[in-house]
């Protein structure tokens, strides 16, 4: 029993090593390469460097002229750095309404696979759909307006049937009309 | 605390409990960390090995983002082609090249291998000229980076 005790006594031992250790915020992975905290609105350089947003946009200021990243003096922008959403991340507050902004992701659509690869679903929930448009209405425009031109068999001018062209002609231009508007304004 | 303040006390603590070979933090830096004392010795197998140094580091509120003004001081300064004799440091990470990434940590261990990489010990051509008309504050040296062999 005695030898028992004295382990233990051993192990409560204050080692500031194993105190490091243990406490995750001191294990350096996620930590800014500025401030030597966890990242808060986290960036990623090109080369791969981490940095909360604020930090490193404030170090971009301070050498506007020669921007590199503090780590690995690679050429940096804030045009090419990477915001890092990680899960936590969905319930805080848009950090581009922080100042400084921090930078958008830049999503790159997937490469076209199939038919039905222009219909998704986009990542924020938004409903985001495509379809082809651009024949169509142009088409039947172009058909309308050929009524004007020579045209065999067509009807002489004066007859009902002239009348009744012309009627459908002015209907379908003002048809194809209306179409392409609503193409502009939807 | 503002951020400077607790980066420097972050990096206090580091250099406390995991000190490099050679370097030792002083303890007593007040309340407003914006001035620490750094003893440096010689590394062993160098010209300066046995020797003891201390650094003098001072930050302003602007660090990381501005570098630290670091000379050496007390009565040992050593003899380095790059050290003048009133202590001012001529490496370029303390101006130019400095990065917030740098840390306390990292300027000392450049000095120590600066020094190491020594292979005669004498002042900076210069010095006697230098050591007149500097100010006091070597971050105001334009300093010219030409030699990179030492
Ligand atoms: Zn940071
Ligand atoms: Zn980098």
């Amino acid at each position: 029993m005695a030898s028992t005790s004295e382990s233990e006594g051993q192990k409560e031992g204050d080692d500031p090593e194993d105190a490091n250790k243990s406490n995750p915020s001191q294990d350096g992975t996620f930590e800014c390469n500025i401030c030597l905290d966890t990242a808060h609105d986290a960036v990623v350089s090109m080369c791969g460097h981490l940095f909360c947003w604020p930090c490193l946009h404030q170090w971009l200021e301070t050498r506007p002229n020669r921007q590199t990243c503090p780590v690995c003096k690679a050429g940096i922008s804030k045009e090419k750095v990477v915001p890092l959403y990680g899960r936590g991340n969905a319930k805080q507050e848009d950090p581009r309404t922080k100042v400084p902004p921090r930078p958008q992701g830049q999503r790159t659509e997937p490469e076209n696979n199939g038919p039905f690869q222009s219909f998704n679903w986009g990542g924020d929930g938004g409903f985001q759909m495509s379809f082809g448009i651009g024949a169509f209405p142009f088409g039947l425009f172009a058909s309308t307006v050929n009524l004007g031109g020579p045209r065999l068999p067509g009807a002489q001018p004066g007859t009902p049937q002239f009348e009744e062209e012309q009627f459908l002609s002015k209907l379908f231009l003002w048809v194809a009309i209306l179409f392409i508007f609503w193409l502009l304004v939807a | 605390m503002d951020a400077d303040k607790k980066r420097l006390q972050k990096e206090l603590m580091t250099l406390q409990l995991n000190p490099p070979v050679g370097i030792k933090v002083n303890g007593d830096h007040g309340s407003s960390l914006t001035t620490w004392y750094v003893e440096m010795e010689g590394a062993t197998g160098t010209l300066y090995e046995g020797e003891k140094f201390q650094l003098l580091f001072k930050f302003t509120n602007r660090y990381p983002f501005d570098s630290p003004e670091v000379v050496f001081t007390g009565t040992n300064i050593p003899v380095h082609p790059h050290v003048y004799s009133n202590g001012h440091i001529c490496l370029s990470i303390l101006t130019e090249d400095w990065s917030p990434a740098l840390s306390v940590e990292s300027v000392c261990l450049s000095i120590v291998s600066m020094l190491s990489s020594c292979k005669e010990k004498k002042r900076p051509p210069d010095n006697t000229f230098y050591v007149k008309t500097c100010s006091k504050n070597p971050k105001k040296t334009r300093w010219w980076y030409h030699d990179d062999k030492v």
